[in-house]
């Protein structure tokens, strides 16, 4: 992978299609941990109204994993992103 | 929009990977699959899929279509999450292959821009006869489609540009404005069969 490698403490998060037109930013690095379950409080913190606007039709991966956090017994409801993790906010795809 | 600051994409720069300075491929002796900056050339891909035992070859070509709506549309461009993108072309093309007992398959996507009447997406699949060919062709497409973490920015002429999505049901996010009627501007299929 060559995408810019978080610093030490921190891990890294992409963003794609409309979620990097809503950011202006293509990466930035957060800091670990936080759990997963967080992810879009904290984004929405950062980034008001994206939540509504973008994450509330994206799905996200980590480490080149779709994470699912849907719902009570959703698989990956207690993932901690750790430091080095490489998170990615996936729009819905329009290739063709 | 209150802050139009956060909604423009025309500067904010594409990852160093989402559009690759140079094709990304991955080959088995069945499967071809590529993310591609450069011109798609569909010999390419029928070459691939050839074989003495293979009687039916088709050939999906999909092209940048000039209008959406009837507004004129210059161009487009796609981004990918490349490394995540060639793992899911790998793991539709697989299945596939194994569900129609195909002899070969091939799928390759443009990144970058793709300006009108340019190819975008290329599939190709052989195998014996044609029924499976065609039921393939089009399952790995739509399948793609579906899947493929690529995503399309249109531009209007005039520079409007609008982020498309081809699920169903999922608004398009334009990107200087919002609320526009969803239907992918994208390809326009051209479909060459042979056996």
């Amino acid at each position: 992978m060559s995408y810019v490698k978080a610093p030490a403490g921190h891990f890294t998060v992409l963003y794609f299609a409309a979620a990097s037109s809503y950011t202006a930013k293509s990466c930035e690095h957060l800091p670990a941990p936080v759990p997963a379950l967080e992810l879009f409080a904290q984004l929405e913190k950062k980034y008001p109204g994206i939540g509504q606007k973008v994450l509330s039709s994206c799905a996200v991966t980590v480490n080149l994993e779709y994470i699912d956090l849907d719902g009570e017994d959703a698989q990956h409801k207690d993932l901690v992103i750790s430091e080095g993790d490489e998170v990615a906010i996936i729009p819905p795809v329009s290739s063709g | 929009m209150s802050n139009s600051a956060q909604t423009t994409t025309s500067n904010s720069l594409p990852l160093p990977d989402s559009i690759p300075s140079e094709p990304v491929s991955w080959t088995t002796d069945t499967i071809h699959i590529e993310l591609t900056p450069h011109a798609l050339n569909h010999q390419t891909a029928t070459t691939f899929v050839s074989s003495p035992s293979a009687g039916a070859t088709v050939l999906f070509i999909g092209t940048t279509r000039d209008s959406f709506n009837n507004t004129p549309v210059s161009g487009l461009s796609y981004t990918s999450y490349t490394p995540l993108a060639l793992h899911t072309l790998q793991s539709i093309a697989s299945t596939v292959l194994a569900k129609h007992s195909l002899t070969k398959i091939f799928i390759c996507h443009k990144l970058g821009e793709c300006p009108v009447g340019e190819a975008s997406i290329l599939i190709a699949v052989s195998s014996p006869h044609r029924q499976a060919a065609w039921r393939a062709g089009e399952e790995a497409l739509e399948e793609t489609k579906k899947r493929a973490e690529i995503w399309k920015l249109e531009k209007f002429v005039g520079g409007e540009g609008v982020w498309r999505a081809n699920r169903d049901g999922v608004m398009g996010v334009r990107v200087e404005d919002e609320g526009m009627a969803e239907e992918t501007a994208g390809e326009e299929g051209n479909v060459v069969a042979s056996e």
